[in-house]
């Protein structure tokens, strides 16, 4: 009877093990990004705008 | 040694045999049927479902992630579009960046600079020191360790001090000041000290007017930004 109990509690937490394991690749799975990093940097976002008003005060400081 | 299939077969049917009463036990049949349910789920979760729901979520997360970045490259897309648009319209202004702050330490126009400023402004250039740059741009050595090749922020600006004396009447240093701080080439005022010039000077023939004659020490620190 107590070998039946020893194997019961194995397959208890051999179940319980592979059933955590499981969850963690899921999960792992589903948050881990399938976009490349080189894609990531690709897409970063691109300000349109250009200082002009830096551009001007540039253009009338003086080169002697 | 031969098998014998048949002592084999009996012996096999005795084992069989013995384990039966076990299993006619309702306990034991109780404990079996469960060991076995937990050992299966663990087996076929571990090599069928989880592949299965793996590959279901990595599907489901790779739609989302296209989804997001095709929303992203239209946004980038459009953003180039304004950039050009921009980029058109100032374009004619664009070298006056490389005039403020050069791709390489520059700092014979620089220098060159100075001295029409100092000409321009009546002054007269006294000294000026220039710590050991690379003309190019490139890091150096460890002979210029004093250009002080320092990196603030992005590691591609590179800063280089420089020390200029120059001298002159108050006005005349004054309006040289203020030309270093409208020039385009950025140069920065470090630290400054303006010294009254002994009584020799003043009565050397020069050109600068012998009434408060002053000398200005200025330490200055110009910037170039290495591609």
């Amino acid at each position: 009877m107590d070998n039946d109990r020893d194997l019961l509690l194995i397959s208890v937490f051999t179940f319980f093990t592979v059933g955590l394991w499981i969850t963690f690749e899921l999960l792992k799975t589903s948050r881990t990004t399938t976009v490349s990093q080189s894609t990531q940097q690709i897409v970063v976002p691109l300000t349109a705008k250009i200082d002009v008003d830096t551009l001007t005060a540039m253009v009338n400081r003086k080169v002697f | 040694m031969a098998f014998n299939y048949k002592t084999e077969f009996q012996r096999y049917r005795r084992y069989y045999q013995s384990l039966e009463p076990t299993f006619t036990k309702p306990k034991s049949r109780a404990y079996t049927t469960i060991i076995f349910s937990f050992l299966a789920v663990s087996l076929f979760g571990w090599y069928a479902i989880r592949p299965t729901i793996q590959t279901i979520l990595f599907l489901q997360r790779e739609i989302r992630d296209k989804t997001e970045l095709n929303k992203k490259m239209e946004d980038k897309i459009a953003a180039l579009i304004e950039a050009q648009a921009y980029y058109q319209e100032v374009e004619p202004l664009l070298p006056v960046v490389d005039q403020a702050l050069p791709t390489i330490p520059d700092a014979i126009p620089l220098l060159i600079q100075l001295r029409n400023l100092a000409s321009r402004s009546g002054t007269l250039i006294g000294a000026v020191q220039l710590p050991t740059i690379p003309l190019t741009g490139q890091e150096i050595g460890p002979a210029g360790k004093d250009a002080k090749l320092s990196s603030p922020g992005a590691n591609k600006e590179h800063i280089y001090d420089l020390s200029i004396s120059v001298r002159g009447s108050y006005p005349s240093i004054r309006t040289f000041l203020e030309g270093i701080t409208q020039m385009r080439r950025i140069v920065s005022v470090d630290a400054l000290a303006v010294i009254p010039m002994k009584a020799d000077f003043e009565g050397s023939a020069s050109a600068i007017p012998s009434s408060r004659v002053l000398q200005l020490a200025l330490k200055l620190k110009t910037y170039y930004l290495v591609e």
